[in-house]
């Protein structure tokens, strides 16, 4: 059969490593990095730099993570202002690896202080810059390339654009695949209790009222979601769904309070453009052509076509990358490793590209038990926590194990031995009515961060309404 | 799986919305009928304390030290039923944090006195002003109103304790004053942003009314009621850091503010008439707890912990010391009541509580 040659590797290695054109890497580049730029300007100028870094005076950091530590306010400021430059230089290509390994690190760096603050998207542009590393998105209309025409070329190997499509897909379709649940399809929620929230706004505000509106976004959320990057690499079907691309993210940037997200896949998902697209709109570029960017008309020429010479490491690279798109793809699924609702317990939920699936929030009430004199002490959380750390915790069982073990050190500083620490915490999920969320007798000091389920979560029971 | 689906469908079927709810109609009468009014209350009470002040300064007797006793506690009851509002006009004159900052600081005030210059609106006089000041000079600097009076009459800091006297209750008119103006149509008109920034994001009423509303109820568990009690000291109670400790009327402005939170959650309006409030909209929403409504299990539960904290007789610092179980209690049903309105309402109504980016996770 024809097929069979499909499913085999060469010919897989072979059809990926066939030369394509550079353009849809370099503009790529240019977006990423732009947009990335401008949303290391917001932050800083939003001061979170300070509320989310310096202020605190306690960070929830990842399991495996914890030596990596905020650096004080000069040493933050750095990094931010290093990253800021590392954009800067993605855009015009120029010391373009050091730039992208640089991004990279200074990002991750800072998404690993504290998981109050985590964000799939801040998750999906660590692995963008992770990638950015690999790709030679630099050799064409670059500074690089005019700093050093060797190294110029019009052609790459195809994976190095598929990498980024790939990339695409997986977080749309998890976020798809995320949305195929009960509470989503069945019940509109989280939905039907965040579009009634709008509807004072302008247009549409009047329908986000009404109980079908919410089953139809929630429909619509998941069908989008599933099956844009398919109509995307369509090239018949390619304007219609990128125009409900703009569309959605859009309407999702006036609904929610998601920041640079919409903005960062309206941007990226350009990648599915043809070639032709790419190369105009570098030729646009090239028209605009003020002050600095004049050097890009010097890299026009085509250079030699220096992938090729280099084969073999251009196949290291396509292994690396095949070996980073599995584990992306195995990730996600690791929570069926846990018992109970993964929506409650949230064991195996980050890194999964959950996106805007359920409403969840808490209330939890620490207390301390002197175990010598028996007396118990309930916290002022918000004497050790951010408003926003404190909101986190409260629903996710690994950091409000991480706070009781903060609180044990504190209390042991004032004097008392062996703090025992309890937790007596409420979660409403999807509307559900809160609920006693973990074991409240059980003293939290004596409980270790592991992978392993953590017995101490109170299972969920969907309370039937009649 | 279809069968499954459609009979799940049929059975979750609940009813359109018959007719949208006006959540202006809700920002209006909070503001109109309870937030102004709030205001032009406690504007009155202060301008009455002041002129009792006037008065007693003038001709210091036990008469007019009592009378201003009593305006006192009318000014400080009409206090807790605004102590919520703290964002527009009232977070930009820092109202709450100005007006009251208690335990008082008794040497601060001392030395203030002692030294006659001083500048109450610097951070560091934070704790010795306000009402916690006042509930000092007019009741604890004495054993009885003759030791006081004595105080304002024969001292030998008389006069300038007469002064300062003056001058905290000044600050207060003068803060409550540029408040309630800001809030009045006719002055800075907050009351018009108020009613129109809509929505439940962090600069929307909805979303400053519930936040605010959070703050202050857990202020009021956590400082008036649980910090005394011992709550945070490991069972060690600290009567002296109750509210009013010197004029002993805790647990009645304790009632009050709680009373307060009830009414902007119930929307009722300064006249005691019900009006469109948070729990009409929960209504609407048809929010559940419990299997019944949350707007309910919320009314239930204010209603429960007014009952018990009635029920603790004042002075507050006393009870603690003679009769702990039934402030425990009262404070047990307050500690319910916070999580119904940290976690259940919010998310109910998709509140939000932080300022930042949010990808629902």
């Amino acid at each position: 059969m024809e097929i069979s040659k499909y499913l085999k590797i060469s010919f897989l290695k072979e059809k990926l490593s066939e030369p394509v054109h550079i353009a849809p890497l370099v503009v790529f580049r240019i977006i990423f990095g732009a947009v990335m730029l401008g949303a290391v300007i917001r932050f800083l100028l939003k001061g979170w730099v300070y509320e989310l870094y310096i202020k605190p005076e306690f960070y929830f950091s990842y399991y495996g993570f914890e030596w990596v530590k905020p650096m004080g306010a000069a040493g933050m400021y750095i990094v931010f202002a290093l990253m800021a430059l590392s954009f800067l230089l993605i855009i015009f290509g120029y010391y373009y690896r050091l730039a992208a390994v640089t991004a990279f690190l200074t990002f991750t760096y800072v998404e690993l202080i504290d998981k109050s603050n985590y964000l799939n998207h801040y998750y999906f542009v660590s692995v963008v810059c992770f990638l950015l590393i690999f790709l030679p998105a630099h050799k064409y209309f670059s500074l690089d390339a005019v700093r050093k025409p060797a190294i110029g070329t019009t052609e790459v190997p195809r994976y190095t654009i598929s990498a980024i499509k790939l990339q695409l897909a997986i977080v749309y379709i998890f976020a798809g695949i995320a949305k195929l649940n009960y509470d989503w399809l069945y019940r509109a929620m989280p939905l039907k209790i965040w579009l009634p929230a709008n509807a004072h706004l302008p247009l549409i505000g009047g329908f986000l009222d009404y109980e079908w509106v919410a089953y139809f976004f929630s429909w619509f959320g998941a069908v989008y979601d599933l099956f844009i990057v398919f109509f995307l690499m369509n090239s018949r079907t390619r304007p219609v769904a990128y125009a409900f691309v703009i569309l959605f993210h859009l309407m999702t940037k006036w609904l929610f309070p998601i920041g640079m997200f919409p903005y960062v896949m309206i941007f990226c998902t350009l990648i599915f453009f043809s070639e032709p697209f790419h190369k105009k709109v570098i030729e646009k570029l090239k028209g605009f052509n003020p002050g600095v960017l004049k050097l890009f008309a010097k890299v026009d020429q085509p250079a030699g076509h220096n992938l090729f010479l280099n084969k073999r490491k251009s196949h290291v690279v396509m292994w690396m990358l095949g070996i980073f798109f599995f584990l992306q793809i195995l990730l996600p699924w690791r929570f069926l490793l846990y018992p109970g609702n993964l929506f409650w317990t949230e064991q195996g939920y980050r890194f999964s590209w959950r996106v805007m699936l359920m409403e969840k929030a808490g209330t939890a009430f620490f207390y301390v038990k002197d175990p010598k004199k028996g007396f118990e002490a309930e916290v002022m959380n918000d004497q050790f926590l951010t408003k926003n750390q404190e909101k986190m915790m409260a629903t996710q069982p690994d950091m409000i194990l991480q706070y009781a073990h903060l609180l044990k050190e504190k209390y042991e500083a004032q004097g008392i031995k062996n703090p025992q620490v309890r937790v007596e915490s409420y979660v409403t999920l999807n509307g559900s009515g809160s609920r006693m969320f973990l074991d409240s007798s059980v003293d939290l000091t004596k409980e270790r961060e592991s992978l392993l389920p953590k017995a101490w979560i109170l299972p969920f029971e969907e309370k039937k309404s009649k | 799986m279809l069968a499954f689906l459609s009979c799940k469908k049929e059975k979750d079927k609940e009813p359109e919305p018959e007719s949208d709810f006006d959540r202006k109609a809700m920002l209006e009468n909070i503001g109109n009928m309870i937030i102004i009014p709030g205001y032009e209350n406690l504007n009155n009470k202060v301008v009455q304390l002041d002129s009792a002040v006037v008065v007693f300064n003038a001709s210091p007797d036990l008469s007019n030290l009592s009378a201003l006793q009593n305006a006192f506690k009318g000014a400080y009851m009409a206090w807790q039923k605004v102590s919520v509002f703290e964002f527009g006009p009232a977070e930009q004159a820092l109202l709450r944090t100005n007006t009251n900052t208690f335990p008082t600081d008794t040497a601060q005030i001392i030395t203030n006195v002692n030294s006659g210059s001083y500048n109450l609106s610097l951070v560091s006089n934070i704790d010795a002003k306000g009402f916690p000041a006042i509930d000092y000079l007019l009741f604890g600097i004495g054993s009885d109103n003759v030791a006081i009076l004595n105080k304002y009459v024969a001292d030998a800091g008389a006069a300038e304790r007469k002064t300062y006297l003056h001058d905290v209750v000044n600050e207060i008119k003068l803060n409550v004053n540029n408040v309630y103006n800001g809030w009045k149509a006719s002055g800075g008109n907050y009351i018009s942003t108020f009613v129109s920034a809509m929505g439940t994001d962090v600069g929307s009423s909805i979303g400053y009314l519930v936040n605010q509303l959070n703050y202050d109820f857990e202020s009021l568990k956590n400082y008036k009621i649980g910090i005394p009690l011992g709550k945070k000291t490991l069972g060690t109670p600290l009567p002296e850091k109750t509210e009013a400790h010197y004029s002993g009327i805790s647990v009645q402005l304790a009632s009050a503010h709680l009373k307060a939170i009830e009414g902007i959650y119930l929307g009722r309006k300064y006249d005691e008439t019900d009006g469109a409030g948070l729990d009409e909209y929960l209504v609407y929403l048809k929010s559940q707890y419990n299997s019944g409504l949350l707007s309910d299990a919320i009314k239930n539960q204010l209603s429960t912990a007014a009952t018990k904290l009635d029920a603790v007789p004042d002075p507050l610092s006393e009870t603690i010391l003679n009769n702990a179980a039934v402030v425990d209690a009262a404070y047990m049903e307050l500690q319910k009541q916070v999580v119904l309105f940290k976690t259940d309402m919010p998310s109910a109504l998709g509140v939000l509580i932080t300022y930042q980016d949010n990808d629902g996770d």
